[in-house]
């Protein structure tokens, strides 16, 4: 394991800003440290690099026990939110600064100066100084200047944040080639959880100074292991009612009942619970309350044609029929469902009224009233139900996480102003 | 300055929003330029080069030279650490050691002497063993040092400590963790960085220095630097005894003044 955090613990005065942290990190994997602001995430880079030493636990990089020993002697590359490049040494100069350390010799110097500059492509600006750079050239040099020391470890803390979203995107792509080019162990700090999803083989997701999850990016986001998780690294729906089985869990909510296909739960019949679900996970379908047309079922592979097929339909019955012919193959096993629900055998889907509609740009949030006080919140790409209509929303295999009645409670407070918070009624 | 920059200037000013901080700031200039021109016309007749041509004159001449680089050095050597550790750490106690450092600026010189002669004095245990020693600390150049220095240093840490503070301690860190030592961060890093404010620090100190009047009075009134020879002179002989020593003193320091920023200006030159 190249890097390694056994119980890591930080105080400041009276504050405890790492508690009790561990997790490791393997060669050449890319790790992903996401949590809001004050989490406790630069404290720990600090103390991996070694720029802090930890009121508690050990840090150790390639096995050996690090804790108590200077930064010069780590084999850290730094990369920060700020550009910390020398503003008097050029760019060459400043990449070749760590090299000159570990020092093999001048023209050595120079080939590894050389080509970390192509690296990054900026072969060019070699005798510029940082002050005429550009801040996405100034971050790339960066990359340059840690990486050229070959260390065994790279830090980023926050490198990202200070851009603007088209750089942003650009440099999160050059970090993502850098890292498959040279292999290269990283830690990737931030508190933005896109670019985490994006760019880590592992994330680590921290919450007041503690290790909330790890896991890869799909699992921790499909299936969040706690409300915290879910509601950080993404918009979040819930709706809640009692279990009343399990394996698959089936979930009464209002005088219906929903099937949790791929979930799982440790809860036991009777107990309430908070279903979450990802808004654009969630499809959304007009329920007249004879046969579904076709839309909903199709919605999942296809969504932006058959929508609007299915709004035409709405208008325009004759046209429609065709289009309706075509799906009620499928139309009959949601019809199977509906009917089904109606006689208070569980589903996956639930029906409900459309309460509002947002052109939010590239999607709509639709907001759907369920059972009597819920209230669900479903993203279409295109063509949103009409504000009033009967629809019905499905829940897709393993779209849907089962938590207890605690979801508001254990989210973070600051992690609302990252993440979109949990939408509920009240 | 260039004609053209000078050509501009009116120019400019003619704005009427720079025309308030303007004729302010021309208050000031004139208020200085006056008395300045009025001394230097006393230039003619009072014979400067006869004046500087007397064996005292020279003699206070070489003790400033000798005794004001030397002050400065010795508070910039302690005065540069202290105020990184000032920028970079704190500590219990950090207020106090500020406010002392600080303390000579507000006191009047001529208490700082006195203060220094309660010290360092002939009849103090630290007095009498240095002059037994043969280094007499009052009423020597040694004595000159002392007082030009508790005067003079707080100027190279203050203006130095504002200059490491204004370095983001990331780039220090990004030192260490590129393989440098704190020695050898702070010789690559901290110090290119402040280059500036130090520098600057540097020619306040000096120019306080080899102006410093009223401790040295106190701690040694001889030997005679320029400074306390120029009081002699105007006791006995008025205003015009003391052009010769005045404009040595003036011409001394515009010297220093200009090489220093020379030096300085190349360094920021290299900043960019």
């Amino acid at each position: 394991m190249t890097l390694e955090l056994d119980s890591v613990s930080h105080r400041y005065g009276g504050d405890l800003a790492v508690d009790d942290v561990s997790f490791g990190v393997d060669p050449g994997e890319l790790v992903g440290v996401v949590g809001p602001s004050g989490c406790g995430k630069t404290t720990l880079v600090r103390a991996i690099a070694g720029h802090l030493h930890p009121t508690a636990g050990r840090v150790l990089l390639r096995g050996r026990d690090v804790t108590g020993d200077p930064p010069e002697s780590r084999r850290i590359g730094l990369g920060f939110q700020e550009s910390t490049l020398y503003p008097h040494m050029t760019v060459a100069e400043n990449v070749a600064y760590g090299v000159a350390a570990r020092d093999d010799g001048p023209e050595r110097r120079e080939g590894v100066v050389s080509e970390h500059l192509e690296l990054v492509g900026l072969a060019d600006e070699r005798e510029a100084y940082p002050g005429s750079l550009s801040g996405g050239q100034r971050r790339r040099v960066e990359l340059a200047r840690a990486l050229a020391p070959e260390p065994d470890l790279l830090v980023l803390d926050e490198p990202l944040s200070a851009l603007d979203r088209a750089l942003r995107t650009r440099l999160r792509e050059e970090i993502d080639r850098l890292h498959r080019e040279t292999g290269v162990t990283t830690l990737f700090v931030t508190h933005d959880q896109t670019d985490a999803l994006a760019l880590s083989d592992r994330l680590v997701v921290m919450a007041r100074g503690r290790v909330a999850a790890v896991g890869t990016p799909r699992e921790l986001y499909e299936s969040p292991p706690t409300p915290f998780v879910a509601s950080f690294l993404g918009r979040s729906t819930v709706v809640r009612g009692r279990l009343v089985g399990t394996s698959p869990p089936r979930v009464a909510i209002g005088d219906t009942e929903l099937t949790v296909e791929g979930g799982n739960t440790d809860r036991s019949v009777g107990e309430t619970v908070t279903c979450h679900a990802r808004p654009r996970r969630l499809s959304v379908r007009s329920d007249d309350g004879t046969a579904s047309d076709g839309d909903g079922t199709a919605s999942d592979g296809d969504g932006t044609a058959s929508d609007g097929d299915g709004t035409a339909s709405d208008g325009n019955g004759t046209a429609s029929d065709g289009n309706g012919t075509a799906s009620d193959g499928n139309g009959t096993a949601s019809d199977g469902d509906g009917t089904a629900s109606d006689d208070g055998a569980s589903s996956q889907s639930l029906r409900g009224e459309v309460l509002a509609v947002e052109d939010a740009g590239r999607r709509y949030n639709v907001r759907v009233a369920v059972a009597s006080d819920e209230e669900l919140l479903i993203e279409r790409t295109a063509a949103p139900p009409s504000v009033g209509e009967s629809v019905a929303v499905d829940f897709p295999d393993g779209s849907v996480t089962l938590f207890g009645t605690d979801f508001e409670a254990s989210g973070d407070p600051e992690g609302g102003t990252a993440a979109t918070p949990p939408v509920r009624r009240d | 300055m260039s004609r053209e920059t000078s050509r501009s200037d009116p120019a400019s000013l003619r704005r009427p929003e720079l025309l308030v901080p303007a004729l302010l700031g021309g208050l000031v200039v004139v208020y200085v330029l006056v008395p300045v021109v009025a001394f230097l016309s006393r230039t003619g007749t009072a014979g400067v080069v006869a004046g500087l041509s007397e064996p005292g004159a020279q003699t206070a001449i070489r003790n400033s030279l000798l005794t004001a680089p030397v002050a400065t050095a010795v508070a910039t050597v302690s005065g540069v650490p202290l105020a990184y550790v000032l920028a970079r750490r704190s500590f219990p106690g950090k207020r106090l050691v500020e406010s002392l450092v600080v303390l000579p600026l507000v006191l009047p010189p001529v208490v700082g002497g006195a203060m220094l002669l309660t010290a360092v004095g002939r009849f103090t245990p630290i007095g009498r063993v240095a002059a037994a020693a043969g280094l007499p600390l009052t009423g020597s150049l040694l004595g000159v040092v002392l007082a030009q220095t508790f005067v003079a240093a707080p100027f190279v840490v203050v203006t130095a400590r504002a200059g490491f503070g204004a370095i983001d301690e990331r780039l220090e860190h990004a030192s260490r963790s590129l393989g440098y030592g704190p020695v050898a961060t702070f010789r690559n890093v901290s110090l290119p960085l402040a280059r500036g404010s130090i520098i600057a620090g540097v020619v306040l100190t000096f120019a306080r220095a080899i102006g410093e009047f009223g401790a040295t009075m106190m701690v040694a009134y001889n030997p005679r630097t320029m400074p306390t020879r120029i009081w002699v002179k105007f006791i006995s002989g008025g205003i015009d005894e003391i052009v010769p020593v005045a404009v040595a003193l003036l011409v001394v320091a515009l010297v220093v003044l200009t090489a220093v920023q020379r030096v300085g200006r190349v360094s920021t030159v290299v900043d960019r």
